[in-house]
Parts: C-alpha cells; sequence; structure tokens
C-alpha cells in the first residue's frame, strides 16, 4: 500500500518543510519515499503544491488527480483547485485549518500544527515524527515545534 | 552507510562526492542550481560560481584535463552558452572523469524554452545518461566518472525539473579519490587546430562503436520481462510514470539513451505484441527506433509539449491528442517591496519600450505593469535596445538587464554598444544578487559561492571603461531623481547607463 498526501497553499506558509518533515518521518519507519514539488518562482508568491508518497515501493513522484489519500490544505482559496486530488473517500484536513489558525500563536506554527494532525491518521511512529523535526528544524526552534506537533496530533486524534 | 532524503540535485552532490570530484562550476539556474549549493556544503571541494556557463564549463573541462574527476552543472538553457567549449571538448576527451550535468525543465517552470538537450549527445557525439529518480541520479553520477574516464570523453547527464525536484531516501556511502594522474604537455590531444582535430575525429567515430557497445551490455539500459501483450520502450520520469499505470507490463527502461543499444532494442521488441516508445518533449528515442524499422506506437506530437504526467500515460497509450487546460494555480509575481516593482512603475510612467531580459524583472511583463517589452535570453536586454533602435531610431527605446546577468552576458552588449555608436539608456537593475534563483552572490556581491570575501567588481567602473558616456548611480525608491534622471538621459545624443541600486527584499530574511 502507498499513503497519498497532497499538500498545498500559496508561497511562504512552510508548505515545504510540512511536506519534508512528513518524508523524513517515514524514511525513519522504513519506508520507500518520494515527495515532489517544483520551486523556482513559489517564491515569487504562486501556488505551492508538495506531493507525498510512501509505501514499500513508490514510482511516480506525482499524485494523479483522485489519488490522494490524504490532503493538507493551508490557504482556503486553494482549496477548490486542491480537492480535485482527493480520493473518493479520501481525508481533507481543510476543517482543521481555522482550528488550526486559532491555536497557534506564531502563524510560523501553522506547518508544524497541521503535520501533528496528518500524524494522527498515518502509521509512522512519534519516535520518527521527532527525530524528523529534528532533522528538519535549526535547533533552536526545534522544541516549540515539537510542543506545536504534539497540539496538533491531539487535535487529529480527537 | 547513511541513509538521507535528498533531492535530486542533491543526489546528484553526494554521487559526485563519493566518486571522488574535486572542481565543480555553474552558473545558477532552475533547476539546476542545487548541485553546486550542495557540493559547496562538502568543505574539501573546490567548488565556485562562475561568471556564465561558458566560463564555469571551461574551468572544470581545465581542471578535469588536468587530472582531477570535475562537473559542470547548468540548466538547459544554460548549455546554450557553453556550447562552444562543449562540441570541442568532445575532440580533446579528458585526463580525468568529466560531466557535463543538464537539467531540462520540460512544462517550462522557470524557463524561456523547453528544448529537449537530448539532441546535443548526436550533435556533440557524446554519451547520455538519464536517471529517473533521485536514487538512479547518485548511482549515474558515479558510473558517469567511470565511462567519461573509459572512453577518455566528456559524459552528458540529463535530469529533467521533476527528477531535480524530487526527494527520496538514497543510501549515502565513503568517498574515494582516485590517484591523480601526471601532469604532462600534450599538444596533439589538446590543442586542436586542424590537422590534430582531424586525428581526433578520427577517435571520436571509433569511441562512439566502443560506447555503443558498452550500451549494448550496461545493466542502465535494462529488459524487464512482464506481460508479453504490452511493452514500453522508455527512459527518464516517464518510466516512473507507466510503471504507476502499468506495473504488468514489460520494459526497456534506457539509463543510457545515447549511442542507441540497437541490438536490445530488437531483442526487446521481437517478444512484444504491442510496442510503445513513450518519452517526454522530443520523439528522439522514438525518432531512432522508427529507423529500424520497428513497428511500435508512440504519443500523439501535442504530448511533445510541456510536461508529462501520471495521468498523461492512459491518454498517450490510447493514442489521444492532447487536452489544453487552463490552469488554476497562482501566477508568480514580483514581492511587495521589490526594488524592481519601483524601477518599472516609472519606466511605464515614461512611456518607454523596454528591451528585456531573464530575471525577477522579467515579471514586469505582467499586468497591470505590462512594461517590460521582450526577452529572449540572458543579456539580450542590452543587445536588443541596439538593435530595435535600428528598425525604430525615433522610438523612446531603452533597455534593461540585472546586475548578475550584466555580469553574465550583458558586458560583451554594452562593449558593442559603443563601439558601434549605439544610443539610449541600459539601465542595470541592481538588486546585488541572483534574485530569481533564490539568491546566488556573483562577482559584484564581494562574496563567494561560500559567503568568503573576495574582491567586488565595481559596476560603475565596470561601465565607464566600457566606455559608456554617461554612468549613474540611483536609487529606484527615489522616484522624483530616479524620473528626472531618465527623463534627462532619454533625450541626449549618448550611451547611458543608469545603474537602479537598491538590495533584494528577500535579502533582509
Amino acid at each position: 500500500m502507498v499513503y497519498n498526501i497532497t499538500f498545498g497553499g500559496v508561497g511562504g506558509q512552510g508548505i515545504l518543510k510540512a511536506s519534508e518533515i512528513c518524508s523524513w518521518a517515514a524514511m525513519f519507519d522504513g519506508f520507500h519515499v518520494k515527495k515532489s514539488e517544483v520551486h523556482g518562482m513559489a517564491q515569487r508568491g504562486g501556488s505551492v503544491e508538495s506531493h507525498v508518497r510512501f509505501g514499500k515501493q513508490v514510482y511516480s513522484p506525482l499524485i494523479v488527480i483522485g489519488g490522494a489519500d490524504y490532503l493538507v490544505c493551508f490557504h482556503s482559496e486553494e482549496h477548490e483547485r486542491l480537492k480535485a486530488f482527493l480520493k473518493p473517500g479520501g481525508k481533507d484536513l481543510i476543517g482543521y485549518l481555522d482550528k488550526a489558525k486559532a491555536v497557534i500563536e506564531n502563524p510560523r506554527h501553522l506547518n508544524t500544527l497541521l503535520v501533528g494532525v496528518l500524524s494522527a491518521s498515518l502509521p509512522v511512529s512519534t519516535d520518527s515524527w521527532m527525530k524528523a523535526m529534528e532533522t528538519v528544524f535549526k535547533k533552536k526552534i526545534v522544541e516549540e515545534n515539537k510542543g506545536v506537533f504534539l497540539k496538533g496530533r491531539e487535535m487529529g486524534q480527537s | 552507510m547513511n541513509k538521507l532524503l535528498l533531492s535530486g540535485n542533491e543526489a546528484l552532490a553526494y554521487g559526485a562526492y563519493e566518486a571522488g570530484l574535486q572542481v565543480a562550476c555553474a552558473y545558477p539556474g532552475t533547476p539546476s542550481t542545487e548541485i553546486l549549493e550542495s557540493l559547496a556544503k562538502f568543505k574539501d571541494l573546490d567548488v565556485q560560481w562562475s561568471v556564465n556557463e561558458k566560463v564555469a564549463f571551461e574551468v572544470a573541462l581545465g581542471a578535469a584535463v588536468g587530472g582531477v574527476r570535475s562537473l559542470f552543472a547548468c540548466k538547459h538553457v544554460g548549455l546554450n552558452v557553453a556550447m562552444d567549449p562543449l562540441m570541442t571538448s568532445s575532440y580533446t576527451g579528458i585526463q580525468a572523469g568529466f560531466v557535463v550535468i543538464v537539467c531540462d525543465d520540460p512544462g517550462m517552470h522557470s524557463s524561456q524554452n523547453e528544448q529537449d538537450t537530448r539532441w546535443v549527445s548526436i550533435y556533440a557525439k557524446l554519451p547520455l545518461l538519464e536517471p529517473s529518480s533521485p536514487r538512479e541520479a547518485k548511482e549515474y553520477v558515479k558510473e558517469a566518472f567511470k565511462i567519461s574516464e573509459r572512453y577518455d570523453t566528456p559524459v552528458l547527464l540529463r535530469m529533467t525539473t521533476r527528477i531535480s525536484h524530487t526527494k527520496e531516501d538514497v543510501t549515502c556511502g565513503e568517498r574515494k579519490v582516485p590517484e591523480q594522474p601526471a601532469f604532462e604537455k600534450r599538444i596533439s590531444k589538446y590543442v586542436m587546430v586542424p590537422g590534430n582535430a582531424y586525428a581526433r575525429h578520427i577517435l571520436i567515430e571509433k569511441r562512439l562503436k566502443k560506447l555503443k557497445s558498452l550500451s549494448e551490455r550496461t545493466r542502465l539500459n535494462r529488459i524487464e520481462k512482464g506481460d508479453k501483450k504490452v511493452g514500453f520502450i522508455t527512459s527518464s520520469i516517464t518510466y516512473q510514470y507507466l510503471k504507476e499505470n502499468y506495473p504488468d507490463a514489460s520494459y526497456l527502461k534506457l539509463g543510457m539513451t545515447y549511442p542507441f543499444c540497437d541490438d536490445k532494442i530488437r531483442e526487446f521488441a521481437k517478444g512484444i505484441k504491442k510496442l510503445y516508445v513513450v518519452e517526454e518533449l522530443d520523439p528522439f528515442l522514438e525518432e531512432h527506433v522508427k529507423t529500424l524499422g520497428i513497428k511500435f506506437s508512440a504519443k500523439d506530437p501535442s504530448f511533445r509539449i510541456g510536461e508529462l504526467t501520471p495521468e498523461s500515460m492512459p491518454a498517450i497509450v490510447a493514442g489521444k491528442v492532447k487536452r489544453e487546460k487552463k490552469s488554476a494555480k497562482r501566477k508568480p509575481r514580483m514581492c511587495p517591496g521589490c526594488p524592481h516593482l519601483h524601477t518599472f512603475s516609472i519606466l511605464k510612467k515614461l512611456d518607454f519600450f523596454v528591451a528585456g531580459d531573464i530575471g525577477c524583472y522579467t515579471l514586469a511583463c505582467l499586468p497591470p505593469i505590462a512594461a517590460l517589452h521582450s526577452c529572449i535570453c540572458m543579456g539580450a536586454g542590452v543587445t536588443f535596445n541596439e538593435g530595435w533602435r535600428k528598425a525604430v531610431p525615433k522610438a523612446k527605446i531603452v533597455g534593461v538587464v540585472g546586475d548578475s546577468t550584466f555580469i553574465h552576458s550583458g558586458i560583451t552588449g554594452l562593449i558593442n554598444a559603443v563601439y558601434n555608436k549605439a544610443k539610449g539608456i541600459i539601465f542595470i537593475l541592481d538588486n546585488s544578487t541572483t534574485a530569481m534563483t533564490g539568491g546566488q552572490q556573483h562577482p559584484a556581491t564581494g562574496l563567494t559561492i561560500r559567503n568568503e570575501p573576495t574582491k567586488k567588481l565595481i559596476l560603475e567602473d565596470l561601465c565607464r571603461a566600457c566606455g559608456a558616456d554617461n554612468v549613474d548611480v540611483v536609487d529606484p525608491k527615489n522616484h522624483a531623481e530616479f524620473e528626472k534622471l531618465a527623463r534627462n538621459r532619454i533625450k541626449e545624443d549618448a550611451l547611458s547607463v543608469i545603474i537602479s541600486r537598491h538590495p533584494c527584499q528577500l535579502l533582509k530574511r
């Protein structure tokens, strides 16, 4: 089985970081991982989309329309376009966007919180999520992000 | 042994490092930029941002001829700039391994055209490797160094945006540096005067034969036996998309695409009922397989345009025409507070015809500003000013060029304009970085790729030395001063340079 997660929003929202955490975590748990996005002009405010796929063996780094098990959308205006990625019966985390924004004190934590929410649905160990954050974040912000992540994880579990 | 999540570009850097690479040169260009940025993190390597791709190629080739493993990396249009040394490097060959990495951009995520660089392998008579994933990128770059040394040839390694920017878990290992051969004077090999070059051309044709035989036996070209009813000949990312859609089919997966492995292609085709050749962009494999007299189906020519996706595969197999649909994605634009916005609001107000160039400021062509009226290649902002003025002498024509771009290929255009008595204004939009590719250093920032201080190029001194009649430096946020200066200079019978200087907002982060 291959897990397919589409992350999306606009440049500057930390979307690539979110998909990065997810990919490292899956890798630490021994999955074959492919993650794809296109940078280049994203920094200039364009749409950002990142696809993460992990499982025993992954071929395409891109998720097809109607192929995502999970959609993590960071921007309500992008949701209309992105929801086409969801499989029938796939899980849309858009309902958590406003809740997430209400909980965080620092807007830069939105990505970590949403990853926390997502983590509740994925077969990846807490240890690997923690290790992923230690890998991805600068040392001095690792602990605060772990806290935010756990808050999100709890939100996703309830 | 250590597992890391690496992009295709990072994987190339790790692979090259393990292969004993010592020198790497490039000019930044999406999607290739991260190759050099990743290599720069290995402190024991000699890594540089060069002034342009031609220079980068020559420095790296020089190092390989000198006896250390070297690489040059660029985007597809960057290779155009380096074509002159590339073509003759095929004749000279090398002393230690030399790999030419080129990243194509199907779909033009960040480019001005979608040329398929694979044709260069035929034109330059060089072997071509095409990885289909970051794992393969790492493996293939190591293989490329071996092939380079065994066959005395530069090796082309062709990536695409999708593979360069996909991340995958990759296993990393130890670095091994091969022993350096003695540095010798070899005039007949490295001085390409006609007589020597003729002799080298004979060797090139022999080399191609040997490389073809390698292509027949290398594991980079592999047959995957599956259902014999359907078979695919494919390479690069398309292989992954096909496997996703048709896991049970048979495959001839080509990793060393040129020279073509004709025998293997024939052998594979023999047992297959319905054969397809599927590849991204141009019909590179397709045209060749046709010459072998093999019957197969290929994509409709409409699919030669743009990037393929996993969704394209069933449509291609069904022989359908590509359906063009409008993207709902947000378009990139200049950042709020960008100094270029100030410059272009004034150029728009003055209603100039603006010859443009490649950089963030190219986005000034978009509404509501729409004040940039051409974009061909790096440096052409300067030379188009001259060309347009020949055609329309009375129009208010100016040229724009970025700071990094001016150094890349604008300087020669400025000297040409001075020499040939062209007039007008050349605006150097100096935001003190190579902004479009994410903020790389260049000679006028005074810092190297590792942010170490070096001698700083002073643009105003350079422009004066080139012979510009007027050279002014102005901050574009100072609208009144900028506008007055531009109004005056456009009336003069002179060639003026106005350096519009204000650092990129992203530098402050």
